[in-house]
């Protein structure tokens, strides 16, 4: 293993058994499903309590704007996040536990940048 | 007249610096609880009670076993009902509102320990969250000065390097505006908590925390909740929940979800 990914797995563990910053009951979003949104980044909006991704969805012309929840910018950045780390037009794949009801919305997971390959949150 | 009242005046002063003089130690008598600090574990107030093991505040079914006296074991029954149905707003949703006491020893991000000789502070990074134990010598304010607030009012003395407090004048939950954590836990204006909190090792905090409360607890209960030291230089920011907040609650109590045009995403608004 190399530095690099010795860091990264004791961040990812510490992570995992921190407590998850949400400031709202997360009845609304169904845990046991996941779906992977596959657009392009329209904004996020790095803000507390929670940032969001705005991710837009092209499903043959029809296109559909995606509001992803994460976590507060404080533990995020503590985790490695980054104001910038979604920048408008970036092609993403996002991978999210959906809303209930099937509306346009979800909590973030992780997701892959495709130009570049790299990944962010959980993704395996 | 005016030589009578600077008399009681100074009498006032005197008997403050007194107090103080008490019990109040010196600086250097002081651990150090300097540093950024995290709790360990998820955010279920009593973990050592709750079922299924490992399951999480705010999921449907998760309780924990406090000894409840009948109405609050009821109050909490209906609470739980209230989170299947998704009916259970968090108050702290609504930016502003303070965890209160002893939830704010058991919240996400992080936490900071300021210690001085007349007061401790916790600082709670996701607040608004802020514990005062004064240890000033002074005492409870007397019960008829005292009314319900979110944290209380606490005073404490260091026995050897672990501050033990109790927490006093504790407002008594009306419809759920303050809760112990999301599976529906709350307390009575009776409650009342007693902390031992200490350093266990270079890098772990601990709060022992004993809830008695005439109403809502036919025995004291007893919670332990540790935290653990982050690395040196990590920060803590500011925390302002209502920078943008897409959250809002609906009049039945369902957590909302704002879209990108400033409506809810929800297709059922009530």
């Amino acid at each position: 293993m190399t530095f690099t990914r010795a860091i990264a797995a004791a961040a990812l563990c510490a992570a995992m058994s921190a407590p998850l910053a949400a400031h709202h009951s997360a009845a609304m979003f169904d845990d046991e499903k996941v779906v992977e949104l596959n657009g392009t980044i329209k904004e996020m909006q790095w803000t507390n309590p929670h940032i969001w991704i705005q991710v837009v969805v092209d499903n043959n012309g029809q296109k559909t704007e995606w509001s992803v929840e994460g976590g507060s910018p404080n533990s995020l950045s503590r985790n490695g996040w980054r104001s910038t780390t979604f920048k408008f037009g970036d092609a993403v794949s996002v991978r999210v536990n959906p809303m209930k009801d099937g509306s346009a919305g979800g909590s973030f997971i992780g997701a892959k940048f495709k130009e570049s390959g790299k990944t962010i949150g959980r993704w395996e | 007249m005016r030589t009578a009242l600077l008399a009681a005046a100074a009498c006032v002063i005197a008997i403050g610096v007194a107090a103080g003089q008490a019990s109040k130690p010196a600086s250097a008598a002081l651990p150090d609880w300097s540093g950024v600090w995290q709790m360990i574990g998820p955010t279920v107030f009593d973990r050592a009670s709750v079922q299924p093991q490992n399951g999480r505040a705010g999921d449907p079914g998760v309780r924990e076993f406090p000894p409840l006296t009948d109405e609050y074991e009821a109050i909490y029954r209906k609470n739980i009902e209230r989170i299947k149905a998704g009916t259970f707003p968090d108050p702290i949703s609504v930016c502003g509102v303070p965890h209160g006491f002893p939830r704010i020893m058991n919240v996400p991000d992080v936490y900071e320990f300021a210690v001085t000789p007349a007061a401790t502070y916790v600082l709670a990074e996701n607040g608004p969250g802020i514990a005062r134990i004064y240890t000033d010598g002074r005492k409870h304010p007397p019960a008829e000065e005292l009314w319900g607030t979110y944290t209380g009012a606490s005073v404490g003395q260091w026995e050897g390097d672990t501050l033990v407090f109790e927490t006093r004048g504790l407002k008594e939950s009306r419809d759920n505006d303050v809760i112990i954590d999301r599976t529906g836990l709350v307390l009575s204006d009776a409650a009342r908590v007693t902390t031992r909190l200490r350093k266990v090792n270079d890098t772990t905090l601990e709060a022992v925390m004993v809830v008695e409360d005439a109403k809502a607890l036919k025995a004291p209960w007893k919670v332990t909740k540790q935290y653990r030291k982050l690395p040196a230089g990590t920060w803590a920011w500011d925390y302002g929940c209502a920078e943008n907040n897409r959250n809002p609650i609906s009049g039945s109590g369902k957590t909302l979800t704002i879209g990108p045009n400033g409506k809810p995403l929800d297709k059922n608004v009530d």
